[in-house]
This record gives C-alpha cells, sequence and structure tokens, in this order.
C-alpha cells in the first residue's frame, strides 16, 4: 500500500518536472524566460526561508543580507581572484552559512518582535557595510562584469539556459529540503516552533536546532545571491535590502507555513505579479503595499495551506477508510 | 543512593515564596505521588526538578548528578522525561512523529546527513518509526499512530504526551497531573497503564489531583501546602494524617 | 579640526535628533501596550507629519500653525484608518502577520506621499529666526530650542493624559486586563483606536518639529521609524519613561559617533546598539514590564 502511494506521488512529482522541463520551450519567451529565471532564484530564497519560518517558527526580516553575502562573495571572488563560478557558487553559500552561523548564536535567543527587528538591524547594518567599503565592494555603484555561471567549459550565457540552471539547483535543494523535513531535523524544527519547553524536556537542544535551520536557510539564500550575480552580472546594494526581506517573508506567508512547494508556487506568483505591476510605473509600489496588506488579512495562513489543508483532511480521511478495513480483516 | 534527591530547596517569584526548604526523596522503581492543595507549589517542584526554572537555593541530585541549573535538555539526556499539566503535543505532526521527537537523541545524524538522506540515515529513521510504532501499539494508540495530534481527543494527547516522554528512554518520568480532564474510564486505564509503565522499570513521580487514582497506585506520597512539605509516607497513612485533612479542609476539597 | 571641537555641536544635534526618536519610541511603546502589536508603519506619520505640512505652507498658501495643525489632523485620520482597515481585521493573528501588514503599510503610505507630494527631499522654514544663538560659547539653532520645548510640553501633555485623566486609566486598564476592563465597559478596540490616534498625532508633531532641521522625503520614515524602535527597546521597551531615555541616548550616541568613525556608518550605529543591547540586557537599561527575564 505505501508502496503504491509512494509510487504515485512519484508519478505526480515527474508531471511537475516535465512540465518544468518543457515550459520555457513551448513559450519562447524571452521575457518569460528572464522571469522564471528570477522566480527561480526567488523560489531558492523562499524555500530556505521556508525551513527557518514556516517549520521553525523564526522570524527573519534579514534574509536579504544573506542574498548579498552570496552576490557579493560571488562578485567580489570572480571579478577580482578570477575564481571560476562553479567554486564561487559553493564558497558563496559557505560565507552566508557561517555568518548566519556567527550571528546565530546571539540573535536567535530572541523571539517574535525582537527577533524580528534583530535580524532587520543585521541587514541594516549589512547594506551601510556593503555602501561603505567601497575598495571591497565598489560602494553604492556597485561591482559590473560579473561572468556567466560555467561548468566545465559550458557556460550559461541565456536565459534559457540559465532556466534549466536554476531550476535544476532549486531541484536539488528542493530534495535536500525535503529530506531535512522528513528526518529529525525536521521533526525537531516543528517542535521548537511549537513549544520550546516541551522540545527542551525531552533532549532538543533547542538553541542548537535553531541555529542549524539558521545556517541552511542562509547558505540557500547564498547559493541564490550567487547564481543572481551571474545572472544580472551585477552585483549592487539597492537590491539586498529590507524590501527584499518584505518580500521573501511574503512569499513563505502566502505559499503556506510548514510546506515546502508553496512558497516556490508563491515565488513564481508574486514575481509575476510584481512583473505586471512594474507596467504602472510610480503607481506600482503603493498597490503592491495594498496587495500585501490583503492578502495577509484574507490567507494569513497562505493560499497554499487552505488547499493543504482541506486535501490533508480528504487524505487522512481515506487513511482513516483504510485502517478500518485492515482491523476488519 | 535515591534516583532523586531534592534536598532544602527554596523558589521564590519576585517576593513570593513558592516553595520554602522542601526535602524529598523518591526512590528507584516506585511510584511516588505528590499531592497538595492549589498553589501548594507542586508545578514549581516539577519545573525545578526538569530545570526548566533555577531554584533559588538548594540542590537537586538525579542519579547522584546535582542537576540544579542544568538545562532541560542536559537533565532529560541524563535520563529523566515530563509531561506537562496542559497538554503539549505537537498538532501538526502525526502522533507517531511527536513519539518520534522523543528519540531526537538516539538519533545520530546531523543536518548534511539528514539532507542528503544517506542510506544509514535511512536506516536508522526505519528503526526509529517501527520503535515508535512499538510505543503507540504499547499505549494503545496504534491505530491512529498516522493522525495528527491535533484530532486525537483530550485523553489520547494526554497518553501521546506519555509516550514521547517515554521514547527518550527514560530512568524517571514525571507526570503532571495526567489525569485531569479525563472520564472515569479513561482514568482506571490510565492508573493501569501507569503500573505497567513501573513494570517496564521506568520510576514514576506523579503530580495529581484525582485522590482515588493516587491512593491506587502510589507506594509512596508527598504532601506539599503552601510550599512547605507537611506529610510523607504511604497512601494509608496520608489518609488518616490529621495534618493533610487540615489543609485539604482549609482550601478547596478535592475527591 | 580635531574631533574633539565638534563634540559640542554634535551634542546639541544628537539631542535635537534624540528628542525626535523619543516622541517616535512613545508611539511605539503607547500602540503596543494597548494592542501588543508593534507598528511598523510608526516612522511614516513622521515623515507625513513633514510632507504635508509642507505642501498646505507651499502649496496651498495656508499660514504656518494652521497648516501644521491641518497636517496633525490629517495624520490622526491616516493613523486611524490604519487601524480600521489593517490592524483590527488582523487583531487575531499572530505575530509574524500584523508585523507584516504594518510593513506593508509602511510601503502603501510612503510610496503614497511619493506619488502625491513628488519624491523631492522637502525642508520647511524653522518657526523662528535662522541665526543660531550662542549659548556658553556653543551655537544652537533656535529651532533645536523649539523641538526641545515642544518636546517637553508634548511628554507633559502625554503624561497628564495617561495618569491623571480618565482616558489614560481606561487605556491601562485596558492593557493589563483587557477582560477584566471590557466588563467594566472599557472596549478594548476603542482604547487600541485612541492609541493609533495619539501615535499618528504625536509621530506628526515630531516631523513638523524636525523637518525644518532635516530634510524629509518620502521614503525618510522608515529608517526614522526603525530606529525610534532601537530606541524603545534600549530604554526599557513598555515604559514611556524608557522610550524617552532610550530616544535621547540613541540621539547622543549616533550623533557622537560621527567624531569617531566615517559618517556613512552612522545608519548602522543604532542597529549595532540594538544589537547589543538585544544580546546583552534585552530589558534596556530601565526594565521592560513585557519581557521576563528567564525567556530572555
Amino acid at each position: 500500500m505505501v508502496e503504491r502511494i509512494r509510487r504515485e506521488f512519484r508519478k505526480r512529482d515527474l508531471c511537475y518536472l516535465g512540465a518544468l522541463l518543457l515550459l520555457p520551450l513551448i513559450w519562447p519567451d524571452p521575457h518569460l524566460h528572464h522571469l522564471l529565471v528570477l522566480a527561480g532564484i526567488y523560489a531558492i530564497l523562499a524555500l530556505g526561508l521556508s525551513l527557518f519560518l514556516g517549520y521553525a517558527g523564526q522570524i527573519s526580516l534579514g534574509h536579504a543580507a544573506f542574498f548579498g553575502i552570496g552576490a557579493y562573495t560571488t562578485a567580489i571572488l570572480t571579478t577580482r581572484y578570477s575564481v571560476p563560478t562553479f567554486v564561487a557558487f559553493w564558497a558563496s553559500a559557505a560565507t552566508a552559512a557561517v555568518i548566519a552561523y556567527l550571528i546565530g548564536r546571539p540573535i536567535l535567543k530572541l523571539k517574535g518582535y525582537f527577533l524580528a527587528l534583530a535580524t532587520l538591524g543585521f541587514g541594516e547594518i549589512f547594506l551601510v557595510m556593503v555602501r561603505e567599503s567601497r575598495s571591497l565592494t565598489g560602494g553604492v555603484s556597485g561591482i559590473f562584469g560579473i561572468p556567466w555561471f560555467s561548468l566545465a567549459g559550458f557556460s550559461f550565457d541565456t536565459y534559457l539556459k540559465q532556466y534549466y540552471l536554476i531550476w535544476g539547483v532549486l531541484l536539488g535543494l528542493l530534495l535536500f529540503a525535503k529530506n531535512l523535513v522528513r528526518s529529525k531535523v525536521g521533526r525537531a524544527s516543528l517542535a521548537v516552533a511549537t513549544s520550546e519547553d516541551a522540545a527542551s524536556t525531552v533532549g532538543i537542544k533547542v538553541a542548537q536546532v535553531k541555529v542549524g535551520v539558521f545556517v541552511v536557510s542562509a547558505a540557500f539564500a547564498g547559493f541564490a545571491g550567487s547564481l543572481f550575480a551571474c545572472v544580472m552580472s551585477t552585483a549592487s546594494p539597492e537590491a539586498f535590502g529590507l524590501s527584499l526581506s518584505i518580500l521573501i517573508v511574503m512569499m513563505v506567508i502566502v505559499g503556506g507555513m510548514g510546506n515546502l512547494y508553496g512558497p516556490i508556487v508563491a515565488a513564481i506568483f508574486l514575481t509575476w505579479l510584481l512583473d505586471i505591476l512594474g507596467g504602472y510605473q510610480e503607481y506600482s509600489l503603493p498597490i503592491y503595499g495594498v496587495i500585501l496588506i490583503l492578502l495577509l488579512i484574507f490567507f494569513p495562513e497562505g493560499i497554499g495551506t487552505r488547499l493543504g489543508i482541506r486535501l490533508m483532511y480528504l487524505i487522512s480521511y481515506r487513511g482513516r477508510k483504510k485502517k478500518r478495513e485492515e482491523v476488519q480483516l | 543512593m535515591p534516583l532523586l534527591a531534592v534536598k532544602k530547596v527554596v523558589k521564590d517569584y519576585e517576593g513570593v515564596r513558592a516553595l520554602n526548604g522542601v526535602s524529598l526523596q523518591v526512590e528507584k522503581g516506585v511510584i511516588k505521588g505528590l499531592i497538595g492543595p492549589n498553589g501548594a507549589g507542586k508545578s514549581t517542584m516539577f519545573h525545578l526538578i526538569s530545570g526548566m526554572e533555577k531554584p533559588t537555593s538548594g540542590n537537586i541530585a538525579f542519579r547522584g548528578v546535582d542537576i540544579a541549573g542544568k538545562e532541560p535538555h542536559e537533565i532529560s539526556g541524563l535520563g529523566m522525561g515530563r509531561t506537562f499539566q496542559t497538554v503539549q503535543t505537537w498538532g501538526n505532526m502525526t502522533a507517531v512523529e511527536n513519539v518520534m521527537v522523543g528519540m531526537h537523541r538516539k538519533l545520530i545524524g546531523g543536518i548534511l546527513s539528514c539532507g542528503l538522506w544517506l542510506p544509514w540515515i535511512k536506516r536508522e529513521e526505519k528503526e526509529v518509526l517501527r520503535e515508535a510504532f512499538g510505543m503507540l501499539e504499547f499505549l494503545g494508540l496504534s491505530a491512529k499512530w498516522k493522525w495528527p495530534a491535533f484530532q486525537l481527543s483530550y485523553g489520547e494527547q494526554k497518553i501521546l504526551e506519555i509516550g514521547r516522554a517515554l521514547a527518550t528512554g527514560p530512568e524517571l518520568i514525571l507526570l503532571d497531573e495526567p489525569a485531569a480532564g479525563l472520564t472515569p474510564q479513561e482514568v482506571q486505564a490510565l492508573a493501569e497503564k501507569i503500573q505497567q509503565i513501573r513494570e517496564r522499570g521506568t520510576t514514576i513521580f506523579v503530580v495529581e489531583h484525582h485522590m482515588g487514582m493516587v491512593m491506587e497506585i502510589a507506594d509512596e506520597i508527598a504532601v506539599l501546602n503552601h510550599g512547605e512539605l507537611i506529610a510523607e509516607g504511604r497512601p494509608e497513612a496520608i489518609r488518616d494524617d490529621p495534618r493533610v485533612i487540615r489543609a485539604y479542609l482549609k482550601g478547596t476539597v478535592y475527591a | 579640526m580635531t574631533p574633539w571641537s565638534l563634540i559640542p555641536h554634535l551634542l546639541t544635534s544628537g539631542i535635537t535628533i534624540g528628542a525626535i526618536y523619543a516622541l517616535v519610541a512613545l508611539g511605539f511603546v503607547t500602540i503596543y501596550r494597548a494592542s501588543q502589536i508593534i507598528n511598523f508603519a510608526q516612522g511614516e506619520f513622521v515623515m507625513l507629519g513633514g510632507i504635508i505640512t509642507f505642501f498646505f505652507l507651499r502649496g496651498g498658501g495656508i499660514p504656518y500653525p494652521l497648516a501644521a495643525l491641518l497636517a496633525v489632523i490629517l495624520v490622526i485620520i491616516i493613523g486611524l484608518l490604519l487601524q480600521v482597515l489593517v490592524v483590527y481585521p488582523l487583531r487575531k493573528a499572530s505575530v509574524l502577520i500584523p508585523l507584516m501588514a504594518t510593513l506593508g503599510a509602511s510601503i502603501f503610505l510612503s510610496n503614497t506621499s511619493g506619488l502625491i507630494f513628488g519624491t523631492l527631499p522637502k525642508v520647511l522654514p524653522p518657526f523662528s529666526g535662522e541665526r543660531p544663538l550662542e549659548i556658553g560659547g556653543i551655537p544652537i539653532a533656535p529651532q533645536s530650542l523649539w523641538v526641545l520645548g515642544a518636546t517637553f510640553l508634548l511628554l507633559i501633555t502625554l503624561y497628564i493624559l495617561s495618569h491623571r485623566m480618565l482616558l489614560g486609566k481606561a487605556m491601562e486598564a485596558s492593557s493589563t486586563d483587557p477582560l477584566g476592563a471590557e466588563l467594566v465597559g472599557i472596549s478594548r478596540n476603542l482604547m487600541v483606536l485612541v492609541a493609533f490616534g495619539v501615535s499618528a498625532g504625536v509621530g506628526a508633531l515630531a516631523g513638523i518639529f524636525i523637518t525644518p532641521i532635516f530634510y524629509t522625503s518620502y521614503n525618510s520614515g522608515t529608517l526614522l521609524g526603525l530606529k525610534g524602535f532601537v530606541a524603545a527597546v534600549l530604554g526599557g521597551w513598555g515604559k514611556n519613561g524608557g522610550a524617552v531615555l532610550g530616544g535621547f541616548t540613541l540621539g547622543i550616541v549616533e550623533s557622537m559617533s560621527v567624531a569617531f568613525i566615517p559618517s556613512g556608518y552612522k545608519d548602522a550605529v543604532a542597529f549595532v546598539i540594538l544589537l547589543l543591547i538585544l544580546y546583552i540586557r534585552p530589558k534596556g537599561i530601565l526594565g521592560s514590564p513585557f519581557i521576563d527575564s528567564r525567556r530572555w
């Protein structure tokens, strides 16, 4: 029985995968490809934050900083030291992870609003540092001429190629996240999110779990930042401010807490929404603000989770019916 | 050497003395009850023993180790489990996952090995799943192993919480009012379950308002009143102790 | 010029901006005590206060005091609308949702202001004279004195309002025991509404005081708001006295830092202080009734 369900899931996943592979080919519009590339990068960010916010229940309004750390690591390594992009890609995630570890230890004992404020403060400090250390980061104007991502001589130099690169990375990270979530790490995170007291009395080191998940989600942001730098070929501070942090948190909320696919879908949705709003010029940001508020008022549990709960009831009902049949046998 | 020895413990909360020099011991292999009127300091005692709060003075030794001032997860690692007065199961996880969280320390995988789902992690997870399912069978919850915990009844959640504490493999388990809010039938089943847990080799220390149940299952009872220990001994002796009767009559009378 | 010779000048400007931080911090605390919500749009009230006054003064040709009064009233209305339209529907949600919603409101307010009033930075004329007064050999802009005096008056008014009048007592009751207050006929929602009105008004006044000294542009509210929040935490979260003390401390430290580190880093100072205070003493200087020592 379990095997059959697993096979069914596999079939469903294969359908999604097929759709992802074919989508840009069916619809060969470079603008769409560009959007999908951006959406993929945001999806990696949202996926990482989803582990921290959606599973471990901790607020971070500073994730744009880790994204920026990733982007600047790649930018500096590739333009100043001619490091291959593939190596810089891993170095970016490692740098983001190390910094997350260092600031996570003291910060993560905070909760709620105070954690939100502390992470937000970290993001602001990062921005000031980037703007002011001109010799390293190029200050306000940033760093230009970051090479395309390339692997073993193959350069990802069109949106289409980048699309496959980024969604490939996303897929890999999604698998990683899925494994984490179904393992002890995921269970401990959910436990910490609901009741730290109960978690600590069964022997979970609450601080360690929080820092661990924070580091993983920062590493995801680092990967995303590295890819972003390669795709945009520039890195400048205004891309990594509070508004991006807000956007990522919104992706997780809209996608639904405690859910990995939701934030990815939400990333696509919000990227598309921002692209449409871009057409309204100076009206775009006020409208964006209103849409954020409306989403929060009408879908505080996320669009994904509402559907998800309904699905879960369906499954658990079927599960119960099955169980009953087994008992009768 | 007793399994748990509390010596002259004092706990102050901003001017209010919740516990005033209480000493008591729990021997290995017994079921010990802790009773007393509301506000007597029973829950405070449990919070101190499980490390969720620090005593103002005095010391607490568990298996010969001083645990006053240790973190809850360290105390859990030494072999102590506990439940809470108001259930704290994790509603968004299934029943079996709730128990599996209790086995957290048995799993040695780290973040990378879990994320990569290495073969030995897979084996480890399977093993833990089987063990957790076994625990649910012992508690009589195995039919609902896949239910999210929030869909279980209150009584079932209380049992599940005990299962989660047992899953840590404790020497001593603290039960904070396990019978509160249960139906008479459930209380009866719970009493039997507690005795079975003792037979499996776990020592039990239980705070309870349900006198009938405490008198039935406990080998020894300690009575707290206004933060002081007023009596300790066998259930029959406690029942007839004039100080205990007075303490209860002055406060609310419990069934 | 050595850094030390700058100190008197930096001190006066630190005290001036400190007064503004104190007022913003007070706005945060007022709303938090009534509703357990942190209103991240607090800084926008300040920005709107300055910019709307400028609009009436320059665009409408309305006399200064009247323009300021109209601006305050308008901002109070915006504050009330924020409560009714955004915060009230979310009163039952957990921490994260109202937080994000007020951030959304902040995005909306600042960009709408940019849309209506233009994105150029604005500066109001000083209330009286431009020539600096010499006090003990230190030149002080008259506007700084205005800011200090007005802040002082405002603090006294707020003190009387919250400690000597029935309204203040009702608010206090509603924040400490909402159910009990509800039972004796104090509506919690009304109190939250009043709190938003008061914070918006105080914020707008702060904006009007400060715009003659510092340029105000459509996007300067966010950072000001965040620093006000830092001030409230620094002084002792939830206490009015803490908000005032934190505001002045932050203003002075931030301003003085310019003498010792490159001025570009000035905006980071507040947040470094924030991280330090949260790590070392989250209760803040005066202690906080909302932060229990064990859990933090």
